[in-house]
């Protein structure tokens, strides 16, 4: 595993040893929403799920100066949220976790009748094309409808799944960094990730051809 | 190897597109996903869509700290300073 913690992360951490309220409030800031996607996983309700994300931060303040940077500090973080998260689960009698990380099933990236039948010439070839969205304005993707269209799907996606595409393509966490917070193996990380991009790729196809 | 196994159809892309997007894909399988690319265009505009995905996830606004819930957590922050 490479050393994690890059100059941007001494930095930050020096601020958060000397009391910077303003660093602090900023990773807190910037951690919230996918602290709260991932604590949703192991808990029940929402509320739970906040008390979790509360209840890391006091962590992450106790162990703060014990950090020694094996692990990048949002690897660490995360870390201890999915511990605190699972602590209250199992005490929640939803002990779901380790298990549920594991994709369940098969679940086809984009609906079998868009390709040509086996008995058919070129079997498995595109029906007709998807629409290229290289043609649509370059604000298309990005107006507010849109994105309410992304987020609600998240939303709605299978627990493991909506806490992985949230830590990888919402927050911006590694693949590493999100196998080693979750203890998930690589392979099921990226089912995972791609069920999940597949899933949104096809609400904003239905949303944008609709 | 036999013929079959000297292509991927897109149906196959459509599910390999993650692990190469990662780099995950095995170097002979990477090639036949890029050669594949090479003459269709169907699956240049699906790789391509699945690009733009992930861009506009990354634009998504995340939820923001309850105010109640900053305000605990700086006193928190404060009281350890002091500690």
């Amino acid at each position: 595993m490479t050393a994690a913690v890059g100059t941007q992360e001494t930095d930050l951490l020096a601020r958060l040893r000397a009391g910077d309220e303003r660093a602090f409030t900023a990773l807190v800031d910037r951690n919230y929403g996918t602290m709260l996607a991932v604590a949703q996983t192991y808990v029940k309700s929402r509320a739970v799920a906040e008390e979790v994300v509360q209840e890391t931060w006091l962590g992450v303040l106790k162990g703060l100066d014990r950090f020694e940077g094996r692990s990048s500090l949002k690897t660490w973080i995360f870390s201890i949220l999915v511990n605190v998260a699972k602590t209250r689960g199992v005490r929640e009698a939803r002990s779901v976790p380790y298990a549920s990380l594991a994709p369940e099933g098969e679940e086809a990236a984009v609906e079998p009748g868009r390709f040509r039948r086996p008995e058919t010439s070129f079997p498995g070839h595109w029906q007709a094309y998807p629409r290229d969205w290289r043609g649509l304005p370059e604000e298309a993707l990005l107006e507010r409808e849109t994105l309410a269209v992304v987020t609600r799907t998240i939303e709605a996606l299978p627990p493991a799944q909506r806490m992985v595409i949230t830590m990888r393509d919402v927050a911006g966490c590694t693949a590493e960094e999100v196998c080693e917070a979750l203890d998930v193996t690589d392979g099921n990380q990226r089912v995972l990730l791609h069920r999940a991009r597949s899933r949104v790729r096809a609400a904003l196809e239905r949303h944008l051809d609709g | 190897m036999d013929d079959a196994a000297q292509h991927i159809t897109c149906q196959e892309v459509v599910e390999l597109v993650t692990d190469y997007l990662e780099s995950a894909l095995p170097a002979d399988e990477a090639a036949l996903f890029e050669q594949h690319l090479n003459f269709c265009d169907g699956c240049v505009i699906y790789v391509d869509q699945i690009r733009r995905t992930v861009a506009t996830v990354g634009h998504i606004r995340e939820e923001d700290v309850p105010d109640e819930t900053r305000e605990k957590l700086l006193t928190a922050f404060r009281e350890w300073k002091r500690s």
